[in-house]
Parts: C-alpha cells; sequence; structure tokens
C-alpha cells in the first residue's frame, strides 16, 4: 500500500459533492425543522422549537400517511421477500433456460416507473381494464381499483411488486450460490424431505440475505413516491399518502417548509432506526453462531 | 404485449370490453403522439444529463475508492466510515433542503441541478475500493520503484484492472438517471431543460384520456432504456450479483 499525502486531495471532489448535497442538506433540514420557514424570504423565518413536530404528531393526516406507509411497506416487503425466495429457488433448481428466465425477471425492474405506472393505471381501468377482464372470466365481481379507497392502495402495491420483484430474486439467488452444497446433500442422506431440507438447512443459511433484502426494500418502500404520483395523486380521499407523499404535498403543493423539514426528519429517523436493526442483527448472529 | 397493442388501435377499440387483443396497425398514434409534445427535446436532455452524470460519477468513484482502497493516510478509515453513512440519509429526506440551496445558488430549472449533485455515489466509491484492496500489493511496490506518481499508477495500472467495476457503476448509475423522476420534476420546471420521464409526466396531465397515444408515448419512452438493458444484461446481472455478495460479508 502507498504512503500518500495526496490521498486526501483525491477525496477532495467526491466528499465535495457529498457534503454541498448530501451531509450540508441533512443537517440544514434538522435546522429548518424547528422553523416556522419562509421560502420566498428565509429572513421572515422565526424559530418555534418542537411546534412543528408536536403538530404532526397531533394531526390525523400525519398519522394516517404513517398506517399507509406501514400498510403499503409490509404488504411490499412480505410479498416480494416471499415471491421472490420462492422463484430463486425454483431457478435455482432449473438450469435450463435459466439464464432467459433471469432477464425475464429482472426487467421491470429497470423500465422507468412513469411509463410503466401509467400502463398499470390502463390495466386498473375499471370499465376496460385487464384487471377487471381477468376477475370477470373467473366469475368474481369487478372493482373500481384506483378510484375505490379499498383497493387503490393493493392496486399499487401489486404494481410496485411486479416493479421490484426481480432485485428481489436476484439478491435471492446471489444469496444461493453461497450456502452449501454438502450439507443439503446431507440432509438428503438422512432422509430429509424437500420441505425439511428447505425448513432446516437453505433458510438458516440464507438468514443474512433475508436481513439484507427486508431491510433494503424496507426502506425503498418508505421512500416510494412516484407511483403513487401517477397512479393515485394520494387519493382518492388520501388512501394512498404515504408519508413520504405528505412531504411532498407539504413542501411542494402547500409550501409548508417547517412541517415539511420534520416529516423528513422523522423519516430519517425510521430509515437510519432500520439500517441500524439491520447492522446489529447480523452483528448478533455472528456472535452466536 | 398488451400494451404495444393498444398504441396500435383505433380509440374506439381502446374502448371496448373485455379488451380485445387483435392490433390494427395505427401507427398514426406514434406520429400523433409524438408531435403532442416536445420528445426530441426531453429525449436530448435526458441523455445529455444521464451521459454527464455517468462521467462525473466515474471520476469521483475512481479517485476517492482508489484512495480508500490503496493508499495510506490518517484518517482513511474514519472518511470511509462517513462516505458509507451518506447511504443511511434517503434522497426524499433531502428534498426540501436541497431545494433550499439548489435556490440560494441560482440552479433551479438547470441541467446543473440534475447532473451535479448526483455527481458522487457511494455505492460507486465502495465497488471501486473493494475492487481495487483485492489487487496484489507488488503492483503498487512496483510502481513506487518504478518512481510512479501515484495518479500514473491510478491511471495506467488500475483503471484498466478495475474496468469491470466502472462498467457496472457505469450502467448503474446511467439508468438510474434516465429513470429518475421526482428530483428533476421538483428542480426543474421548463421542457427546456427536463427529461424524458417527467415530460411524460406532463403528458399524462395534459393527455390523460387519449389513450392510445399515452401508450405509445409510454412505448417510445420506454424502448431505449429495455434495448440498452438487454444488450447490456450480464454486466446488469452481473454488477447485481456481485453487489449483493459484497454488501452481505
Amino acid at each position: 500500500m502507498l504512503e500518500s499525502r495526496w490521498g486526501y486531495a483525491y477525496l477532495v471532489p467526491a466528499l465535495l459533492i457529498l457534503v454541498a448535497f448530501t451531509f450540508g442538506p441533512a443537517l440544514f433540514v434538522v435546522y429548518i425543522s424547528f422553523f416556522n420557514w419562509n421560502l420566498l424570504d428565509p429572513a421572515l423565518s422565526h424559530p418555534v422549537g418542537l411546534e412543528n413536530f408536536t403538530r404532526l404528531l397531533g394531526s390525523a393526516r400525519f398519522i394516517g400517511s404513517l398506517v399507509v406507509s406501514l400498510y403499503f411497506t409490509l404488504a411490499t416487503v412480505a410479498a416480494s421477500a416471499l415471491a421472490g425466495l420462492g422463484i430463486a429457488l425454483l431457478l435455482n433448481r432449473h438450469t435450463i433456460g435459466r439464464s432467459t428466465a433471469r432477464v425475464a425477471v429482472f426487467t421491470p425492474y429497470v423500465t422507468p416507473l412513469v411509463a410503466t405506472s401509467i400502463i398499470w393505471i390502463w390495466i386498473f381501468n375499471p370499465q376496460f381494464g385487464l384487471a377487471n377482464a381477468v376477475l370477470s372470466a373467473v366469475g368474481l365481481p369487478e372493482l373500481q381499483w384506483l378510484e375505490s379507497t379499498t383497493w387503490a392502495l393493493p392496486a399499487v402495491i401489486m404494481y410496485t411488486l411486479w416493479h421490484n420483484l426481480g432485485f428481489t430474486v436476484i439478491i435471492f439467488l446471489a444469496g444461493l450460490t453461497t450456502i452449501s452444497r454438502e450439507l443439503s446433500d446431507a440432509a438428503r442422506v438422512d432422509g430429509a424431505n424437500a420441505w425439511q431440507e428447505l425448513r432446516w438447512v437453505t433458510l438458516p443459511q440464507l438468514v443474512p440475505t433475508i436481513l439484507f433484502v427486508v431491510v433494503i426494500s424496507s426502506i425503498g418502500a418508505l421512500q416510494a413516491f412516484t407511483q403513487f404520483y401517477t397512479m393515485t395523486g394520494g387519493g382518492p380521499l388520501g388512501a394512498t399518502t404515504t408519508t413520504s407523499y405528505l412531504l411532498y404535498q407539504e413542501a411542494f403543493v402547500f409550501y409548508h417548509t417547517g412541517p415539511a423539514a420534520a416529516l423528513a426528519v422523522i423519516l430519517f429517523l425510521i430509515t437510519a432506526g432500520l439500517t441500524l436493526a439491520q447492522l446489529r442483527l447480523g452483528r448478533n448472529r455472528g456472535a452466536t453462531a | 404485449m398488451w400494451v404495444l397493442i393498444t398504441s396500435l388501435n383505433t380509440p374506439d377499440q381502446v374502448l371496448t370490453f373485455p379488451p380485445s387483443f387483435v392490433p390494427h396497425w395505427q401507427w398514426q398514434n406514434y406520429v400523433l403522439a409524438w408531435e403532442a409534445a416536445p420528445w426530441a427535446r426531453y429525449f436530448l436532455n435526458t441523455i445529455f444529463i444521464a451521459s454527464t452524470t455517468v462521467v462525473l460519477v466515474i471520476v469521483t468513484s475512481a479517485l476517492a475508492g482508489f484512495a480508500f482502497g490503496a493508499l495510506r493516510f490518517p484518517g482513511r478509515d474514519a472518511l470511509f466510515l462517513l462516505v458509507l453513512s451518506a447511504l443511511m440519509i434517503p434522497p426524499t429526506v433531502l428534498l426540501v433542503p436541497d431545494y433550499i440551496v439548489l435556490k440560494d445558488i441560482s440552479w433551479l430549472d438547470t441541467y446543473w441541478a440534475q447532473i451535479v449533485p448526483w455527481g458522487a455515489s457511494v455505492f460507486g466509491i465502495f465497488m471501486v475500493r473493494q475492487f481495487v484492496s483485492t489487487l496484489p500489493a507488488e503492483l503498487a511496490d512496483a510502481a513506487e520503484i518504478d518512481g510512479a506518481s501515484s495518479l500514473r499508477y491510478l491511471w495506467s495500472v488500475v483503471v484498466p484492472l478495475v474496468r469491470p467495476a466502472l462498467i457496472t457503476i457505469a450502467l448503474y448509475v446511467g439508468i438510474g438517471s434516465w429513470d429518475s423522476f421526482v428530483w428533476p420534476f421538483i428542480m426543474t420546471s421548463s421542457p427546456s431543460v427536463q427529461p424524458v420521464e417527467v415530460g411524460l409526466a406532463t403528458f399524462y396531465g395534459t393527455n390523460g384520456t387519449e389513450w392510445t397515444q399515452l401508450s405509445a408515448a409510454a412505448v417510445f419512452t420506454t424502448l431505449p432504456v429495455l434495448v440498452f438493458f438487454l444488450v447490456a444484461q450480464r454486466q446488469f446481472l452481473e454488477g447485481a450479483f456481485s453487489t449483493a455478495g459484497g454488501l452481505k460479508g
């Protein structure tokens, strides 16, 4: 390894950008969250202590948005982890056509959200859409989907699953390549059936991967915005207003900069909590294993 | 498939139930959609923003990743931890303060606002560092004996060896920039600097009921990304694989 006084010089471009647009603003948003901030004339801003936070905690809109975010996050994370694991196990078992299948599964993940969510709006169209055609073909009642307070969120969840599943599958496939073949062979020699092998041999070795998938997709789900903006606009009647969507509305529709900053701080605390929980869980496992 | 067919149908056929799967080859939907918005401008903006962002990220990642992986200086590990901690700050949290920062430096509604804030990638720095730290120490020793400066060593020895990592970074940053919506949507307002995705959202806002033209627009804005991905799919999947493997450890 080279001893170099010039080490810092190499870091300057990256650090300059990170400080100016990530670390600096992250501190700045905490500062703003204690103010009644005037976007047009910052000189007119005045400190309000914790008022932005206490107002939020007492507002039905904020609590409602947390419920929507929690629903959306739990549903997308649980479904994509389960389905992702299932598809990865299938792809791992069959070698014929695997690389084609991998590409097919991954493709939706690289498509732009605005374009493909517009297509799904059409799929969920109550009069002419594919979703209701399928429902009526199997004899189920048709739904109002994005226009219904009950079904709008599940519709956005289905779109999000379609878009993100491929990423989860690839991560699980990567995880599966690291598990020991000898252990699986030994289990089979001892007479374990496919389920027992999965439950007692494969899954325990996949725990770090599952943890990684859960944390990464939870953080992603908490940030989700684009599909809500195009598919529902947070409606109907706030039924799909997540905390991230509320932040956008407060900041850039109503220009309530202070409360929006408080929302950002809360979102940051949740994200940081999730990341630290993952690190901690990972470390505990390492210690006990 | 269904989208392709819808984009080629007449408006009357779209409004039938159950949906019709017989295409009617109405290529003029594409012509009409293309003429209804400044798509050429949007596409040029996207290509310009994505390619300059990629170049900037490659330069900053190669320099910082090299320093973290191959050079020794006081405070290096602490600085690396600091860089990694940026992963805990999600973009949504930064929308409000960065809007104010960009407003203060008069970068709102410019290309700058869409390129520079995305010019440093923690993922990129991390990946280059991982690659560089696996290079044999003899390489650096040989360079030192030859009297090569560290910059020369980086340029003529390290860069060629970490090319696979740089390509993966370029692909992911490029697609990420092409697909990005929230940031340009908030930070820009004129079609003259806006990218395709924002243009498509605007088009949807004004032509929301013209489903044949709308699906035509959805098709021609997605197609470039799809072709790009299918051509480079091997690098994409290997990149995702190695990242997942690297982060797990």
